[in-house]
């Protein structure tokens, strides 16, 4: 530069010297500017991450979709060992793909987001479905104890499918659990040393009149019909589901009424009662006394004098102010008392 | 260093960890959260929407959503998933009547993408009462080790008594660290 300046204050007055000085100075700033321009590009470059981009995202994201797609198209036929692991890689190589999307979604126009959200979706519905076609569930059952000798074919043939013969939960019996089931047209008794700090399960009655003295730990209804049953206190909550016309009469810390119709509740309740599906369900006052009473809800821990029978929350009508028609309080004149 | 490494360490600073607890009605969500808070859990009523508790615990601020279990609730559960580190599924061990009802529900939420990166703990709730299932038949019941898309564990606790809340709490916080905290 200085030379330049030099030159131009000795020849600055010789316009026959001027036009190459000129243009010698325009080359050098044209080249100065080319080159801030170069650095100004590599700095903008060392600044962006080549994995910010749109494009290097949406191919990084497609290329491992084919990939699993492929593993997924490789499970058909295969045997049950090969699927297991092939459909374990795909499941993992999918989380994989979600937390790169998650990891991407600052950079990403809504639109490239929503396009790779569908086809996370797409990617683990086939997954489901394909695991679904390979492997079909297991059903749970219980069975009957095996013997020590047994457990080794047990073992050996646990990759079989089960055999039909299992049976299903809702209907296998639990030695330990204190209750009834499967009875109509009877009356049932339980004392107080049978029912102390069990769970009572009473399913399947018709027609019956159920008495549990004592102090159960926690109580299950379930398709009760026509019966009346009157239990003592029970120390935490009770679960009533489908039951009909029926009377039901105990002290309680929580209950929880499903799927019930025309039925009358003697409640003793010390936080809250609810209903859910639940139509012409009447509540009392709990009514009955038994001579160990007093003595039973000692023992369960229940406040005897906290009684919320009538606060009754109902989960499908949530509408304050206005009052469910799914339940109302018992007329006193209709109420009953029980010995 | 980038966007992802700097969340993390604001987490990292905060310790903050949000965790879901869900499962069905009456399966003791509410006195598992009280009883691990060191609360009364004699007045408790069935949950009518939600609780949420924030507590200090092993250093780390957590904050627990429980939310109500009824039927008519469920749909609701959706709204509780966003940002979720750990997920405690709580079951009635001794309600056998329901343990498929559970399941499903269960694997229902495990597809759900927003729940995609949380920790599964598996609570088998009630085991002081004397039919309850042991947490071998709960794992076979809710198939668990079918489960491949999370990280979870199964522990067998009373909220009545407090037994194992605290083991399985600590499994939960010490997983969700691994994760979040200290893997980079």
């Amino acid at each position: 530069m200085d030379a330049t300046v030099e030159m131009n204050m000795e020849k600055g007055f010789n316009g026959e010297n001027c036009a190459p000085n000129i243009q010698e100075r325009l080359q050098k700033r044209n080249q100065a500017r080319i080159e801030d321009a170069e650095r100004k590009k590599e700095t903008k470059q060392s600044q962006s991450v080549a994995e910010e981009k749109g494009e290097y995202f949406s191919n990084a994201f497609n290329t491992e979709r084919a990939c699993i797609d492929e593993l997924l198209s490789n499970c058909s036929g295969a045997d049950r060992a090969v699927v297991t692991q092939k459909l374990e890689e795909a499941t993992a190589k999918t989380l994989q793909l979600q937390k790169f999307l998650s990891d991407s979604i600052l950079f990403l126009t809504p639109y490239e987001l929503s396009k790779a959200q569908a086809a996370l979706q797409k990617l683990q519905s086939s997954i489901a479905e394909t695991r679904e076609e390979a492997m079909p569930k297991k059903k749970f059952a219980f069975r009957g104890r095996t013997k020590a000798s047994d457990k080794v074919s047990a073992k050996a043939s646990a990759a079989a499918p089960r055999d039909s013969a299992v049976t299903k939960v809702d209907g296998a019996p639990n030695p330990k659990q204190c209750g009834f089931t499967n009875m109509s047209n009877e009356l049932l008794t339980k004392t107080a040393e049978e029912v102390l700090n069990q769970d009572m399960l009473l399913t399947h009655l018709t027609n019956c009149k159920v008495r549990l003295y004592g102090t159960p730990s926690t109580l299950h209804l379930k398709h009760i019909d026509n019966c009346e049953i009157l239990c003592g206190p029970v120390s935490t909550s009770v679960f009533v589901d489908h039951c009909s016309n029926s009377t039901l009469v105990f002290p309680c810390q929580q209950l929880r009424t499903h799927h019930t119709t025309n039925t009358q509740v003697y409640l003793h309740v010390t936080s809250r009662a609810i209903i859910e599906d639940c139509h012409g369900v009447s509540f009392a006052p709990f009514s009955w006394s038994y001579p160990t009473l007093h003595e039973d809800f000692a023992v369960s821990g229940l406040n005897r004098d906290t009684n919320n029978w009538s606060q009754v929350d109902d989960f499908n009508w949530l509408a304050a102010g206005t009052p469910s028609p799914n339940w109302s309080v018992l007329r006193e004149e209709d109420r009953k008392t029980f010995l | 260093m980038g966007l992802r490494t700097i969340l993390k360490k604001m987490k990292q600073k905060e310790r903050e960890m949000r965790l879901l607890m869900l499962g069905l009605d009456n399966a003791g969500k509410t006195t598992i959260l009280k009883k691990f808070n060191g609360e009364d859990i004699t007045t408790i009523s069935p949950t009518l929407g939600f609780n949420i508790k924030t507590l200090e615990h092993k250093g780390f601020k957590l904050n627990i959503w429980d939310v109500g279990g009824q039927k008519s609730l469920r749909s609701y559960w959706r709204n509780y998933f966003e940002s979720t580190d750990g997920l405690v599924w709580v079951v009635d061990s001794a309600d056998r009547l329901r343990l498929e009802d559970c399941r499903q529900e269960l694997s229902a939420l495990l597809l759900e993408e927003r729940l995609a990166g949380a920790t599964l703990l598996v609570f088998a709730n009630k085991q002081d009462l004397p039919g309850a299932l042991s947490k071998e038949a709960i794992k076979d019941a809710l198939a668990l080790d079918e489960i491949k898309s999370h990280h979870w564990c199964i522990i067998d606790c009373s909220a009545v008594t407090g037994e194992h809340l605290l083991a399985g709490v600590d499994w939960l916080l010490d997983d969700i660290a691994a994760r979040i905290f200290t893997s980079d």
